[in-house]
């Protein structure tokens, strides 16, 4: 087994703990729900059985894994290159930080300082390029969005 | 005559001109998210339901349906030019097409795409309203155990038709069953696995949910990728020569047969069709040699069979509620923003809408037959956009998308975290699909399954005593049988 099968294996079975503890889980609460009520079946009814059919079923494919047969054939390819992993960190990076500051800074200039960041980070280093493209993400979405369409975006200090 | 009469005042309003515009707006802007590297279908119709926060219920659904076809045809200039199918459904596509663009015959390869894609569309959405009205009216005899058994074997099909492992499918469909519990019981009304948090007593909201999985997880693992290389080829021939006329009819002929026929089974998803088609080309050629080396029949046979399949879906979507694929789960979802419920009672009581959709599906596939002959090298050159600027902007439309539909940054939270999951879930070859419909679904499962159980009692004998409910409950069980037998060789071989 290569290095990268093997590495494969062990992301999948990792997964595969966490799913069964969720459902586990999941069942656990939803016990507490009540299954049958005067009416028939309570709200923990359809969760319960749900979470115990999801363990049992994370149950058969951590034996099927540990017996040698993996879910997929890992076309995705479970690890990128270097420089492939860092393009995808930033762009998870830039939505996070967007999240952040959203409604706190504002639409336009969370928009205009993070894909400008995310351009630089991403290797584009023509700044006449980079300025224009995050003023029509920022400025320009928000006048599409905001005004033309009516979908209300957050506004940040100074009116931004 | 019912029908045709409903059709009528349906055209009559499809053809004004604003819902003409929204129809070629959804067209132009489906192209361009099926052309998008990094955006399929389903993410591209979430993002832009935004856009259609002004429109009226019909002019919404009307445009979305649009960007849905739209998205469904550009997704094959991707697969014909840089061998990458911009959504499932192309994959086939990309066989023959990429190596007709290689021979300098991809303007040919783009050109029978839509025009098969006319013809499938056209035959597909015509038998679409002949067939509508009569199943809803079938549907409505339906009591909630044959809505549960329905929706059963909806889930069960998409199982046992999706990735290589039934089991690893049924526990996505189950994961989607049970983060759709998330939320106020539809039944009792209690709150359940909220933990306090008020964000979570609406459930998480099926578009950011879809977003994620499908926008933020496809451009994180697109941006991982190296640069493709893209075909130059020729764009001045775009009809088929004789000869190419003469050997792809009959492919049009029978992948709409296929794709149509397929398309009303729910939740058989767009792939099965065009590798149906394709094989049974393959199959029926007297040269099947040709196959996998640029043979116009590869290419007009699936992609017929797509676009038939796309608008035959519609069949089970609008009679019974049942999305086939994610695609069109977002339009269920985009249905349920403009407050319509899918399903049999929206023919009894928005026959206006219903029928007015129906059109523009007509007069859409014309907007697209007219768009993408002549346009096919602007299209093509909007692959030449770097991915950086593609991805950075698809990112903030999916932040857009996703905060705008209530105003909430939980939204875009919820949005980012199912990224993750589905980016981690492709690394692990997880299919995505099952887990969608479950989610979809889940309330409606639930409540019939409950609701059954209240009208007899507890008694589970409900299901096996009314003869639909039991057939449908038999074909689930046969169709998981079916699968587990498909798959049980490569167990077997793997032990």
């Amino acid at each position: 087994m290569t290095p990268q099968a093997r590495s494969h294996r062990a992301a999948e079975r990792a997964v595969l703990v966490c799913l069964c503890a969720l459902f586990a889980a999941a069942a656990g609460i939803a016990y507490g729900y009540s299954l049958q009520d005067d009416l028939g079946p309570g709200a923990g009814f359809f969760p319960f059985w749900l979470g115990v059919i999801g363990a049992a079923l994370c149950l058969v494919l951590l034996a099927q894994s540990l017996r040698g047969r993996a879910i997929g054939d890992g076309a995705e390819g479970l690890s990128p290159d270097r420089a492939g992993a860092l393009r995808a960190a930033a762009l998870l990076g830039g939505l996070v930080l967007t999240a952040l500051l959203l409604e706190p800074a504002g639409f336009r200039a969370t928009a205009l300082v993070v894909t400008a960041g995310l351009l630089v980070a991403l290797g584009v280093r023509r700044p006449l390029a980079i300025g224009a493209f995050a003023l029509a993400s920022s400025f320009g979405l928000f006048q599409v969005f905001h005004h033309w369409l009516r979908v209300p975006l957050p506004v940040g200090p100074f009116g931004l | 005559m019912d029908a045709l009469a409903h059709l009528a005042s349906g055209f009559a309003a499809a053809l004004s001109p604003a819902y003409l515009v929204y129809a070629f707006a959804g067209c132009v802007f489906g192209t361009l998210i099926g052309v998008l590297p990094g955006l399929g279908p389903a993410a591209g119709t979430a993002i832009l339901i935004p856009l259609t926060f002004q429109l009226d219920p019909t002019g919404a659904i009307i445009m979305l349906a649009a960007i849905y076809y739209g998205a469904m045809y550009g997704g094959t200039i991707t697969s014909v030019l840089i061998n990458v199918p911009g959504e499932a459904a192309s994959v086939v596509t990309c066989i023959d097409g990429h190596e007709m663009a290689k021979q300098g015959r991809g303007g040919t390869a783009l050109g029978i795409a839509a025009i098969g894609s006319f013809i499938g569309g056209m035959v597909a959405t015509a038998a679409l309203a002949l067939i509508a009205a009569p199943l809803a009216r079938f549907a409505l005899k339906f009591g909630p155990p044959e809505f549960f058994a329905l929706m059963l074997l909806g889930l069960c099909l998409v199982s046992g038709l999706a990735g290589r492992s039934l089991a690893a499918a049924l526990l996505m469909t189950v994961l989607g069953l049970l983060v759709s519990m998330i939320g106020i019981d539809p039944v009792r009304g209690a709150p359940r696995f909220a933990f306090g948090i008020a964000d979570l007593y609406d459930g998480l909201g099926i578009v950011p949910v879809v977003m994620g999985l499908f926008g933020v997880a496809e451009i994180l693992i697109t941006a991982e990728q190296p640069v493709r290389r893209i075909i130059r080829t020729s764009f001045a021939q775009l009809l088929p020569s004789r000869d190419e006329w003469a050997r792809s009819w009959g492919a049009i002929v029978r992948g709409t047969g296929i794709g149509f026929g397929l398309g009303l089974v729910p939740g058989i998803g767009a792939i099965v069709p065009t590798f149906m088609a394709y094989i049974a080309e393959k199959r029926l050629s007297q040269t099947p040699e040709r196959f996998g080396r640029g043979a116009i029949e590869g290419v007009a046979a699936p992609e017929t069979a797509n676009n038939a399949y796309a608008n035959a879906a519609m069949v089970p979507f609008l009679t019974l509620g049942i999305p086939s694929s994610p695609t069109i789960a977002v339009l269920m979802g985009a249905f349920i923003v403009n407050g319509l419920t899918p399903g049999p009672f929206l023919f009894q009581e928005r026959p206006d809408l219903v029928w007015t959709v129906i059109a523009s599906f007509f007069v859409g596939n014309v907007i697209l037959l007219v768009l993408n002959l002549p346009l096919v090298g602007l299209w093509a050159k909007i692959l030449h956009v770097p991915f950086r600027y593609l991805a950075v902007g698809v990112a903030f439309f999916c932040v857009l998308g996703a905060y705008s539909l209530q105003q909430s940054v939980f939204d875009v939270w919820v949005m980012i975290g199912s990224g993750v999951v589905g980016y981690a879930l492709r690394k692990l070859d997880l299919p995505l699909a099952p887990l969608v419909l479950g989610l979809i679904l889940g309330p409606a499962i639930e409540k019939s399954l409950r609701t059954s159980l209240e009208m007899s009692g507890g008694d589970y004998g409900i299901f096996f005593t009314r003869p639909l409910c039991l057939a449908l409950l038999i074909a689930a069980v046969a169709v998981l049988a079916g699968a587990a037998l498909r798959l049980a060789p490569k167990e077997l071989r793997a032990a």
